[in-house]
């Protein structure tokens, strides 16, 4: 077994009295894609703060590629990529410029001609390439997304409801551009409510309520469940 | 990291279009203010040469008479100014240029009603300083509020963090940005300071490096402030309220506030009322006395128990023993009221604590020439020139008035002997007491948003979603 590229152990957060993280242990293996189950509040979003290094946990530990945020954010981040539900993007410039935009600030230099490349390989229409991202629909925002985590190489890749809103063309076509980054050997923790996708596209399924770990599926236990049975019987359990 | 930020936000503002008509705007404003400025001092200096032209050709040709009829008849002499008052004309209009020198008395021109009104009633108008003090952050603010907190609400800025863009280098870029942005407004200032120091005969390349050092602090301060305020609030909205707020209260209240708090602390009589303190103060029953004991103790010095047998004429004896009788009170009641405007000023100066504003007026001023110690300099030395002048006069009456018979006139030989008034600003590092608090004030602001930029860069680091 390699070591994980993303490493949680006890993970612990508390907003007042609400504690959103109970001890959450996870870990994501390079070319592997977890998918991170669990009802709104179970904690999903929060964890994916701690990853990126935006929230500062309670206890517990954190590493990306064997680094900690919590002691080297800037480094931390540049091991991963992150596609939010709505890529955010500067309406006013074109996919193009947003990718050299966000690459650059992130320090990869490339030329025009390679990001170029990078947006033909997500399949982004080549006659969207230079127009402004405001007349881009979501499936094409998120496309920038995945050409800026490949831009930058990333180790590991963090979805937050990638497919939420998509057209079943689109998010097929996602699915597969997620799955190719899997091959490449990047690490994928996808954060979603939807199962069907999950089911599809995960290597593992974590499930979690109440800010703790609550059941794992691994890929062979995927292929002979009904995926929706067993998260509605932990998060009915749960409640 | 800059130059990428520098052609995201030229590509976006480009697009966008709205500031460009901003920054047009302020340009044109600025334009217009240095080349009003520029008319206005051209006007002024030209008035100061023909005037003390004019000044020394009345005096020389004001053909013979008695010396101290000459001392009566008076000559004016006129302010100069340096090539920054185009830019920054302070007080100039408000406490007058031209200063009349004769006999017995010494006349001011600063204690005047508008000198107290300063910092208010210069905002009608829309002088190059007026601009960069005050406009100028306003448009540092209407550019720069939505740099950080408009990428939080679209979401762009926690995106740029995930992907590993130091917190700290892209805050660096976009305040630079800013700064950047506002320093082109400096330029059309900095390429009038440079034709000035080419052309002038009297080149202050001191003062010309110093005004636009502290212009380029006071717009580092709106950049810090402008891109930490939009750091540090959630939305952009908040962030320009917030600015908008400061920029009133910093620009046009406290200013106003503090001046009427230093007039209070320490008030002023009228002009009106100091004049008559001064005649009252010299025309005394002890003035009589000791006009009557120097006249004493000059005949027993002489041996002689009339004037008519010194040998010289006792009249100028006795004039230059007056001028220096009210000379010493003069001294006395100026330093008093000297002493208190200077209280006010300090004053003024100190509620640069509260706002920046008042530091970069009062530099600016000082730099330029144009504010209370320049005004104060330049009095000095036209009462030294007084003075010299009456003890020339005075003196050639004493010597020659007996020859006479009571009837002696002089002629431009003696008028000669009075030089022209020729008035040289001394060194700006000798000014530089009275502007501590000033200074002290704008490095105290400077540090304290270094400090409070490193706060909001750590912030930064931990943004989360709002």
């Amino acid at each position: 077994m390699t070591t994980p590229v993303i490493q949680i152990n006890n993970l612990q957060k508390r907003f007042g009295e609400y504690q959103a993280l109970q001890g959450l242990n996870l870990s994501v293996h390079q070319g592997e894609i977890l998918a991170l189950l669990g009802p709104n509040g179970a904690g999903k979003t929060t964890t994916i703060n701690c990853l990126l290094g935006f929230l500062q946990p309670d206890a517990g530990e954190i590493t990306i590629a064997g680094i900690n945020p919590q002691h080297d954010v800037v480094t931390a981040r540049q091991q991963l990529a992150y596609i939010p539900e709505q890529v955010a993007l500067y309406p006013r410039l074109s996919g193009l410029e947003n990718l050299a935009y966000f690459s650059k600030m992130a320090s990869i230099e490339k030329t025009d001609e390679a990001f170029r490349t990078l947006l033909s390989e997500v399949k982004l229409p080549s006659h969207a390439v230079d127009k402004p991202v405001a007349t881009y629909s979501k499936g094409m925002r998120q496309k920038v997304g995945i050409a800026i985590a490949l831009a930058k190489q990333a180790k590991a890749l963090i979805l937050d409801e990638p497919t939420s809103g998509l057209d079943p063309s689109a998010s097929h076509e996602f699915s597969q551009l997620i799955q190719s980054l899997a091959k490449q050997g990047v690490a994928i923790l996808m954060a979603t409510h939807d199962l069907y996708r999950a089911q599809e596209d995960a290597h593992r399924v974590a499930i979690i309520n109440q800010g703790q770990l609550v059941d794992t599926l691994v890929y062979e236990q995927l292929q002979e469940v009904q995926l929706e049975s067993v998260y509605l019987k932990h998060i009915k359990v749960g409640v | 990291m800059f130059q990428t930020t520098l052609k995201k936000e030229w590509l976006d503002t480009k697009r966008q279009g709205q500031a460009l008509w901003l920054g047009g705007i302020a340009v044109l404003l600025l334009l217009l203010a240095c080349l009003t400025g520029f008319k206005s001092h051209q006007s002024y200096q030209q008035a100061v040469t023909e005037v003390s032209q004019s000044e020394q050709l009345r005096w020389l040709n004001q053909g013979e008479k008695g010396p101290h009829s000459a001392a009566h008849y008076g000559i004016y002499v006129v302010k100069p100014t340096t090539p920054l008052a185009a830019l920054d004309a302070g007080l100039q209009a408000y406490q007058g240029n031209v200063l009349r020198l004769e006999a017995h008395i010494r006349n001011d021109s600063m204690f005047r009603s508008a000198q107290d009104n300063l910092p208010m009633s210069r905002f009608g108008s829309l002088s190059p300083a007026f601009v960069l003090q005050v406009l100028l952050p306003l448009l540092i603010i209407l550019i720069g509020y939505p740099l950080l907190a408009r990428e939080r609400e679209q979401g762009t800025l926690k995106q740029l963090l995930a992907s590993g863009a130091s917190p700290a280098k892209l805050f660096i870029a976009k305040c630079a940005l800013l700064f950047v942005i506002s320093c082109l407004f400096l330029l059309p200032v900095a390429l009038f300071l440079l034709y000035s120091q080419v052309t002038s005969a009297e080149p202050h390349t001191l003062r010309s490096g110093l005004f636009l050092l502290f212009y380029l602090v006071y717009l580092l301060l709106w950049s810090l402030l402008t891109t930490t305020l939009s750091s540090l609030l959630p939305t952009a909205r908040r962030a320009l309220v917030a600015l908008l707020t400061i920029w009133a209260f910093t620009t046009l209240l406290l200013p106003k506030l503090a001046m009427n708090i230093a007039t209070t602390i320490h008030p002023q009589g009228s002009g009106q009322a100091f004049q008559a303190k001064l005649e009252s103060e010299v025309y005394t029953e002890a003035r009589v006395e000791a006009i009557a004991k120097f006249k004493q103790q000059t005949l027993t010095q002489y041996g002689v128990s009339n004037v008519e047998d010194l040998p010289f004429d006792y009249a100028g004896a006795q004039l230059q023993f007056g001028e220096q009788y009210a000379d010493k009170i003069f001294d006395r009641l100026f330093s008093a009221r000297l002493a208190q405007l200077e209280a006010q000023s300090q004053s003024y100066q100190l509620a640069g604590m509260l706002t920046p504003f008042i530091a970069i007026q009062t530099l600016s001023m000082a730099t330029a020439a144009s504010d209370f110690a320049h005004q104060q300099a330049f009095e000095n030395a036209a009462e030294q020139h007084r003075r010299m002048m009456q003890e020339v006069l005075n003196f050639n009456q004493r010597d020659h008035g007996h020859k006479a018979g009571g009837h002696y006139t002089a002629g431009e030989e003696l008028w000669q002997q009075i030089p022209k008034f020729a008035f040289q600003y001394p060194n700006f590092i000798r000014y530089l007491p009275h502007y501590v608090i000033s200074l002290f004030s704008l490095s105290f602001w400077l540090i304290a948003l270094v400090l409070l930029s490193f706060f909001a860069i750590k912030k930064l680091r931990l943004e989360e979603q709002r």
